[in-house]
This record gives C-alpha cells, structure tokens and sequence, in this order.
C-alpha cells in the first residue's frame, strides 16, 4: 500500500497543473500575510501628531467636559477620590488611539478575520486540486490501465484518497503555516502580544485548518471518483456556495442554520463562533439569540458529510464498470 | 477447464442501460482461446468484442456468466490473472500530460515491476526518444505503439489486444502486424480483437467469430476464412461464350456489367486455363475477398444492422477503418451503439 500511495503521490507531483495550483496557494497565503502586516502597520510620528491633535479638539468639546462632570457627579465615590475622575476620563475623553489610521496587529484577533479567510481560499484551492487529479484520470480513461496494474480497486482508491489527502495536508500546513509564521515574526517584531496563549489560539487553528483541508479535498477526491468528472464536482461545490446555502434557509425546518454546511465549516475554523438563526422560532416572546456551535459539534457534522462522500465514492468505485 | 485454455468464458451476458433502453452487448458467450499462437476475435463494430474484453480484464462485471482467464476464477481471481495479462485497450487510456516513459514508469511501479522494465520494452516497441515528450503529443502510431509497451511491461502469458490497427497508417499496421506474430514466437498467446477480416486471415490461426454479442462460429482460421469463400472477377473479350464456358465447367457466375464474377473454386488460375483452352483470353484476373460483411451474411443469413447514425457511420469508414491498398477492407456496418458494447 505505500509503494501504491507513492506512486499515486508522483502521479500527484508529476502533474503541472497541479503543481501550478499548489504554487498558486502559496503565493496567495502569502499575498494574505503581507496585506494583513502591511494593514497593521505602525502608525508614523506624523500619524501620531494627527490622531493626538484629533483627540485634543474632540477632548476640548464642551459637552465632553460636561459628561465627565455629570460622570463624577454620579459615582457613588463622589468628587473626593481622584479616582472617581479617572475613570469618568477615561470613559468619555477621546484617546489618542481611536484617532489612528490602523489598528495594530493582534494574532488572536486574526484568526477572526484573515486567518479563517486564508484557510478557506487554501481549503478551495485545494479541492480544486484534488478534483483535477481525480477527474483527469477518468477524462484520459487512465483509470483502466491503472486497474489493469493494480485491479484491487479498494486499495486504488485507498491509495489515491490518501495521495491526495496527504499532499493537500502537506501544502495547507506549508501554505497556513507560512501565513502564521509569518505574522507571528512581524509580532514579536513590533513588541506586540505574541506569548503562548496566542500561539496555542493560533496553533489549533492551523491544526483546525489543516484537518478540514485534509478532510475537504478527501471529499472532493471521492465526489469526482463518484461522478468521474472534476468539472461535476466543481459545478456541485460552485452552485451550493452560491445557491446552497439560501435554499437551506427556504427550508421548512427549525433550527436549520445549525445543519448549514458554511456554519459548520466557520465554526470548525473560528474559536468561537455564534450564528443567528432566522429560522428559529421563539417561544413565549423568548428567543435564544445568538447560538454557539463548538468544534466537536461542527467537527462531527463535517465527519458525517465526508463519510457518507466517502462511502458513495468507494461502492460506486467497486461495483461500477469502468 | 483445459489445462491449455488462457481463456474460458461460459454463458456471458452483459446488458447495458441506454436511455431507460436496454441494449445486450453480450449474451450467452462461450470463447475459448487456447495456449500459443495468435487467437482472433472478429465482428462488426458493435458486435460486442470491447465489452467482452472489458469483462475479460475485470474492467466490467458481467450480468451472468463466468469467466475463467489463465486458470483463475473471476471476480476473485482477477487480481492473480492479470498479473500474467497485458492489454492493449482501443481508447488511450494514459495520462496526456506525462511523457510516454513517466506513465510506464508510473504503472510500472504500481505493479512492482523494476525500472529497467520500461526501458525494455519502450527498445521493443522503438520509442525511447520520443517517449520523453508528452503523451499529449503523440500521433495516433505513437499512442498504439506505447500501449503495446504498456502490454508488455508484465512480460505477460496473455496478451489482449482491442483493434490495434484501428486509425494507423499504412506503416503503422504493418508494424502491428509485425509485432503480432512475433510476440506469438516468444511464447506469448495473444488475442487479437478486430473488425478486419483480412487482418485476422493474416496474423491469427484460430479465430472467434461474434455477432450481435453472440458466438457466431469458432476454429481454425483456414477453415473458417478459407479462400472458399473467395470470388474472381474475370475480364474477358466475350462474357456471353465465357459464361456459358464458366457454368459448363461447373463454375457459379454472375454477368457485372462487361465483366463476370466467378464463385465455387479455389484456384483462380484454373479460370484462365479453361477460358484459353477455348479461345477466350482474360484481360483481367482479379481475386475479391470476402468482407465481414459478405461472410457475416453466410454465418447469420442477415447483413449487420446499417447504423441510425450515418454521420457516425462516415467518420468510422474514413477515422477509424480505413485499410490500406492491398489488404482487405471490411464493411463493418454496426455502429458503436451505446454504452460503449463495441
């Protein structure tokens, strides 16, 4: 089984459109790094003086000394403590920062917002992939001569699932990986929070993200293996991502959202993710608001959807004449 | 089973799904190649030779029927067979953008065979230079020639070949000619499926015949394509007297316009000795073999089914089948149906 999953690899490797598509990913992690460093960026003494300016004019504003006043006014420390007065000014005098261009770079923060971007472009990019490498094998008809050489379909199929999985694993944690190395040097380069609480958030979101990249172009191998056609696959995933996920919510079912394919997948990659559920219904004037999906709830539904994927995939790779 | 047979297949049947319509590729077929030499597979296109290949490389499952392929059992035995099997399929079936070389090497692995395999065999078939470039590239000679090598990696017992002169030039099917019978010197037994009688009368000694999916006839080559079943076209000065010399003699004659066309004989020069005995001398001695056509016609009593398509049937005459000058040319008339059951 592992000369075949080499050979599957070469066949992987040895492919330029393959190896276009991985270059592809990693320029594009990069391209992400570099936006989200230079959108971080220090601000200059120049920036400083006018966010420092900006906040003295707005600090001058007559109603803002009133509040303070009626602020000190109102606590129960009364105008004795000075204390009282601090944080009176603090809530309500502007502060330099607030009149910054940028907000400086917080990794945890990141993981929000590029970092789930990056991951999913990556994630894309990859099924893209790994649709390809399936689909040319049966667009070529390849596929026959390879069962002549090796007729034992299941491990063929084995050996290529665990090809593709392992060279997409291995490109998302090069390209992810990169992304984060990445942001974290330009972290610590500018003396921002970069201990290990952060690279621990950071850490098991790439792992996260490398799970579901190794997971995805799995499910998109044994959809092409299914359909024998990459571009059947890629026509499936297109249309849901643009179509799929409103119809979902035409659905006649409470709750729906917590089944919705694009929740389950943020809520695989995010730390914590909360959705609004339209669908919901609220009972006696009470509704839930915002819901929480973890990771082993996401992480199971996402597992469900692989295997039934994988499962078609390798019954119709078995009994089907080629 | 016979220890001798490579191939044994009994009460195959395949049926296929075309548009909620179901179309028998094979039904009912008993083939059985023996070991050595070189055994032809013929019938019109659509007749059912691909998909029973197909079923005889584990590619598809039969509906019915058992197939037996150098003493294993099928499904079970697939596995252990083809490791003794090679098999040169009429699509294809490389990837188009690696060189010839990596898609051998690549299979070549994948069946543990040693590198320095690929190398024999792309000497054997004359490619080592232009197996560098991509597949993508290859003329239709290249491509036919590489799925020989492909074949032969496994340095096979069996060798399957579907139509492999199919679309080559001239050279081209000269050299697979060539090929053929020596593989059958080197021990090999070999298959050999075709829709071109003249090319199973040259290269095969025993010969199955398939219509309709069926088992039409089987044996000897000489037995049952011998020239028996050849006609002369005979040009002559005086058709009217040489007719009525013909059929004294005991010939079968038909008036072609100012020529006639002789049947029932074996020896055409016989014609000329008993024409100038009486004064009539021939300008023109010509033999016309028999087609598939004409033969299926004898076997079945029916000519193969013209195609729905005739568009599709002009492009197999002129892409696919065209037979050079001098060698028999068939008129295949059954057009890939569906579901591939050519």
């Amino acid at each position: 089984m592992i000369r075949l999953i080499g050979v599957e690899l070469a066949r992987y490797t040895s492919r330029r459109v393959l190896l276009l598509l991985v270059v592809l990913t990693a320029v594009l992690a990069g391209l992400v790094a570099f936006q989200s460093a230079w959108e971080t960026r220090p601000p200059s003494a120049a920036e400083i003086a006018t966010a420092r300016a900006n906040a003295d004019i707005e600090a001058t504003r007559a109603g803002v000394e009133a509040d303070i006043e009626q602020c000190i006014k109102d606590s129960p420390l009364g105008t004795e403590a000075g204390f009282a007065e601090q944080q009176c000014r603090d809530m309500f005098a502007p502060a330099d920062t607030s009149y910054l261009p940028r907000n400086e770079l917080d990794l945890s923060g990141t993981i929000q917002g590029n970092g789930t971007g990056v991951a999913l472009l990556v994630v894309g990019l990859l099924m893209i992939a790994a649709s390809i490498f399936a689909g040319s094998d049966w667009a070529s008809s390849a596929i026959r001569n390879q069962l002549l050489f090796e007729p034992r379909r299941t491990r063929l199929w084995v050996a290529k699932a665990s090809a593709v999985s392992l060279a997409s694993g291995a490109v998302a944690l090069v390209a992810l990986g990169g992304f984060w190395l990445a942001l974290y040097l330009v972290a610590a380069d500018r003396g921002l929070p970069h201990g290990s609480a952060v690279v621990g958030d950071v850490g098991w979101h790439l792992l996260r993200a490398v799970v579901l990249a190794v997971g995805a172009t799995a499910g998109a191998f044994a959809l092409t293996m299914f359909f024998r056609n990459a571009v059947a696959t890629l026509a499936l995933l297109f249309t849901y991502s643009i179509g799929g996920e409103i119809l979902v919510y035409l659905l006649p079912v409470d709750g729906i959202a917590r089944w919705s394919l694009g929740n389950n997948v943020f809520g695989w990659l995010e730390q914590h993710f909360e959705y609004v559920d339209p669908t919901a219904r609220c009972v006696l004037g009470s509704c839930g608001g915002a819901e929480h999906l973890n990771h082993l709830e996401t992480g199971l539904y996402l597992l469900a959807l692989l295997l039934v994927a994988v499962a078609a995939s390798w019954a119709a790779f078995r009994r089907r004449d080629v | 089973m016979s220890g001798d047979l490579v191939v044994q297949t009994h009460g195959l049947r395949k049926v296929y799904r075309d548009r909620g319509r179901k179309v028998v590729a094979v039904d009912d077929l008993a083939l059985t190649v023996e070991r050595g030499g070189v055994h032809g597979f013929l019938g019109p296109n659509g007749s059912g030779k691909t998909t029973t290949i197909k079923m005889l490389l584990g590619l598809v499952r039969p509906d019915s029927g058992s197939v037996v392929v150098l003493g294993q059992q099928f499904p079970a035995g697939i596995p252990t067979a083809l490791a003794g099997v090679g098999a040169l399929l009429e699509r294809g079936s490389f990837a188009p953008d690696l060189s010839g070389r990596r898609n051998l090497e690549l299979l070549a692995r994948a069946a543990s065979l040693p590198p320095s395999r690929v190398d024999e065999v792309l000497e054997t078939v004359d490619l080592r230079e232009i197996a560098r470039r991509r597949y993508r590239g290859y003329s239709l000679g290249v491509r036919r020639r590489l799925g020989v090598a492909a074949a032969l990696l496994k340095k096979p017992e069996l060798v399957i070949l579907d139509e492999p002169s199919n679309g080559l030039d001239p050279a081209g099917i000269r050299d697979m000619r060539d090929t053929i019978p020596r593989l059958s010197a080197e021990g090999v037994s070999v298959l050999l499926s075709s829709h071109i009688l003249a090319e199973v009368q040259q290269v095969c000694s025993s010969v199955s015949i398939i219509g309709d999916g069926r088992l039409l006839a089987a044996g000897q080559v000489g037995e049952l394509l011998g020239e028996s079943t050849a006609r002369t076209r005979v040009g002559v000065t005086e058709p009217d007297r040489a007719t009525a010399v013909l059929l004294a003699a005991g010939y079968e004659v038909v008036r072609e316009g100012p020529d006639l066309l002789v049947e029932g004989h074996e020896h055409p020069e016989e014609i000329s000795r008993r024409l100038a005995e009486q004064g009539l001398y021939v300008h023109e001695l010509s033999a016309i073999r028999p087609t598939l056509e004409t033969f299926f016609l004898k076997l079945t009593g029916h000519r193969p089914a013209r195609p729905e398509d005739p568009d599709q049937w002009a492009a197999d005459q002129t892409a696919e089948h065209v037979v050079p000058t001098g060698l028999t040319d068939l008129t295949d008339l059954m057009p890939p149906t569906n579901g591939d059951p050519s």
